[in-house]
């Protein structure tokens, strides 16, 4: 099992939504490429026809043009948002820990609940 | 150190989850299909697809469905079939692969054309998808024939104004004087780039100093037979010229009969302006009986093509449009393998009808359909259809598995009342009351064939009282009034975007003739008035291009075969000359 921050995926759930929604004909024109170049016929071909894998929708030019964008940022999106991560607990951060609203929010039973999923 | 293979706190949600997904599965599973079936099938088919039960049993791979009705997506208020219950056995593995493959589907107590309340019309009213655009293609296609329309409400001819702009002669006049300019410019200039004067001059010098020349001149000999040589080189050059001429001056002259053909085109046009009632019988069966028949092959077609577009020959990649979803569609790209199982296979179903569901004693009838899928390449076999009965004999194939895909169908239905309808132009309503009619058809890559006959021994005549007081509508009631009998028969046959249509009937001689005994002097006058007209349009432009063309043909050949003339006679002389002075000996 993976350790995920549940806010943090949240967080990232939120942010990323309206992006997807935006860079979708991106995703269709990568997807589009992709499945229909000459050269990767044999290996959708083959996905296509094995068992499970076609329930994943990868036919699909917005999935799999997605995927494939994921996939190729998700390296330097992790390097640089562990860069702002860092930046922003000692900038910022602790300045958002001293605040009411935090000191409020971890002191409720939300925070309890919330604690649970925490890796 | 031991390492964690699993987090335990995160098994409890997990199998939360689980049992959560299974408790949805059992309370909305047949929901759901019931939903995407009938929002796939209203999709694929056009029309709307309604099923009031949906049971999914995928452990035993039964799917159970009740009370499914599909609109026709042609008219309105009315069915294309409903079934009181299909059984389908499905093979469940390969719903892991998303392939739905039927080995049997049962269906019981099908309907054919039953009344419904609301419009069930999808692709007609929105035109999108697949079956929008393939509805809107036949019903485009359909538009296409001219039908000829019997116009005997007053029995007036009436002549409409004849624009000359409307005129195809004309321009066709003026592009042909244009062209003919062009080739005389051109011959003009093929001419003189010969340059046969000086060749000429030098070849007439030489004759005059052969004259006086004797056997030892040796340098006149020779210069002489350059001369020879030239006048060959140069008589090829004006044969090459003297074969364009030709070329160019046929070219001219089928630019000629061009005129004339548009001049018939142009006949033909404003005899069209005049609403003359047609006198010839194949035109009078189009007339009465066209736009009645042309909805069968419409209606079979706009299946057929619907069957090219869901069942493609070949087996490459094919994109379509993917599922609507709140993101973008995109398009769904699917990869047919060989010997791989289709994407959607039905391999039998045994259909049990009724025909005449709301008599008392309705028909049961029996059909099997075997083979269809969406990947008829893989299948190997084609789909097959056929229905048998007391009154019934219907057949189809559709055979998609090479390039060129072929569908042939073909059916005879017996005693089936169709409804009474309005002839078209007439002052009448027939009622073919219990009729037999048939249909076959066949559509061999972009070739159509196809045939549509009604046969009714007791038909019934009912006059419209409007036009009941007509001299026309009187002859026409006299004509037709006592004819028992109806034999009616469409076909259709050629290209498919452009085919040939003709109906006839066992009506039409009957009428032509009466219409021709009534109408034929007056129109032929209306005729013979509107060709003047067009004579005299059309005259004052074709006259002066036809002189024209003739006249540059004239000038272009005489030209060549003046040159030639000269060419043939210099080196003539020079020959008998050479020969003359020589004595017959050849000189090396």
């Amino acid at each position: 099992m993976l350790n995920v921050s549940f806010a943090g995926g949240l967080l990232g759930w939120a942010l990323f939504v309206p992006v997807g929604f935006l860079l979708d004909p991106l995703f269709d024109w990568i997807g589009h490429s992709l499945l229909l170049a000459p050269s990767l016929r044999g290996l959708w071909t083959s996905l296509y026809n094995t068992p499970i894998i076609p329930l994943t929708n990868f036919n699909n030019t917005v999935v799999l043009g997605s995927l494939v964008f994921a996939l190729v940022f998700a390296v330097p999106l992790f390097f640089a948002l562990r860069w702002a991560v860092a930046r922003y607990r000692v900038t910022v951060g602790e300045r958002v820990r001293q605040s009411r609203f935090y000191r409020a929010v971890t002191a409720s039973k939300v925070y309890n609940v919330y604690k649970m999923f925490r890796p | 150190m031991s390492v964690k293979v699993f987090r335990w706190r995160a098994i409890g949600p997990l199998l939360v989850l689980f049992v959560l997904a299974g408790v949805l599965w059992w309370l909305f599973a047949d929901a759901i299909a019931r939903r995407e079936s009938q929002r796939v099938g209203t999709q694929l088919l056009g029309a709307r697809v309604e099923i009031e039960h949906l049971h999914l049993d995928i452990a035993n791979g039964r799917v159970l469905m009740r009370g499914l009705t599909i609109a026709s997506p042609h008219e309105a208020f009315k069915n294309l079939l409903q079934a009181d219950e299909l059984v389908a056995d499905l093979d469940v593995v390969p719903l892991t692969e998303k392939k739905l493959i039927i080995n049997r589907i049962a269906a019981n107590g099908l309907r054919f054309g039953t009344p419904r309340q609301t419009d069930g019309r999808v692709a007609a009213k929105s035109g999108e998808g697949v079956a929008g655009r393939v509805l809107a293609e036949t019903r485009e296609w359909a538009s296409q024939f001219q039908i000829p329309v019997l116009r005997l409400a007053t029995g007036k001819i009436s002549i409409d104004s004849l624009d000359p702009r409307r005129l195809s002669t004309i321009p066709a006049a003026a592009a042909l004087g244009a062209w003919a300019d062009s080739s005389r410019r051109a011959w003009q200039a093929a001419f003189d780039t010969l340059r046969l004067g000086p060749t000429l001059d030098s070849a007439s010098a030489t004759l005059e100093r052969l004259r006086r020349a004797r056997a030892t001149d040796l340098a006149t000999l020779n210069e002489a037979r350059l001369a020879v040589d030239r006048l060959k080189r140069a008589r090829d050059r004006v044969t090459s010229l003297e074969r364009s001429v030709k070329t160019g001056a046929a070219d001219l002259q089928a630019g000629l009969a061009g005129l004339d053909s548009a001049r018939r085109r142009d006949y033909g046009f404003a005899r069209s302006l005049l609403k003359l009632p047609s006198f010839d019988a194949p035109a009078v069966g189009a007339a009465l009986f066209a736009p009645a028949a042309i909805k069968p092959f419409e209606q079979v077609l706009y299946y057929a093509q619907l069957a090219r577009r869901y069942m493609p020959p070949g087996m490459l990649p094919r994109a379509t449009t993917g599922p609507s979803r709140v993101r973008r569609a995109g398009e769904d790209v699917r990869f047919p393998k060989e010997r791989a199982l289709p994407r959607f296979l039905l391999r039998s179903a045994e259909l049990s009808f009724l025909l005449h569901p709301t008599s008392e004693q309705p028909q049961r009838y029996a059909g099997r359909l075997t083979g269809l899928t969406s990947d008829p390449a893989l299948y190997g076999r084609p789909m097959l259809f056929a229905a048998t009965g007391p009154q019934l004999v219907v057949g189809a194939m559709v055979n998609h598995l090479r390039d060129i895909p072929v569908d042939t169908g073909g059916a005879t239905l017996g005693g089936i009342t169709l409804p009474a309808f309005e002839v078209p132009g007439v002052p009448l309503r027939l009622d073919p009351g219990a009729a037999t009619t048939e249909l076959g058809f066949k559509l061999s890559g972009d070739t159509i064939h196809a045939r549509f006959a009604i046969r009714s021994s007791n038909v019934t005549w009912t006059r419209d009282s409007a036009l009941a007081n007509t001299t026309i509508g009187g002859l026409i009631w006299h004509t037709v009034s006592g004819i028992a009998n109806l034999d009616v028969e469409a076909r259709l046959s050629g290209a498919l975007h452009h085919p040939d249509l003709a109906v006839r009937s066992n009506l039409d001689q009957a009428i032509a003739s009466r219409l021709r005994a009534v109408l034929g002097e007056q129109a032929a006058a209306a005729e013979k008035q509107v060709r003047d007209r067009v004579d005299a349009l059309i005259n004052d432009k074709v006259g002066p291009v036809r002189a024209r063309v003739n006249q540059v043909q004239t000038e272009g050949q005489e030209q060549v075969a003046q040159q030639r003339g000269r060419i043939d006679e210099l080196q003539k002389n020079l020959e008998q000359r050479l020969r003359q002075v020589l004595g017959g000996v050849r000189l090396p």
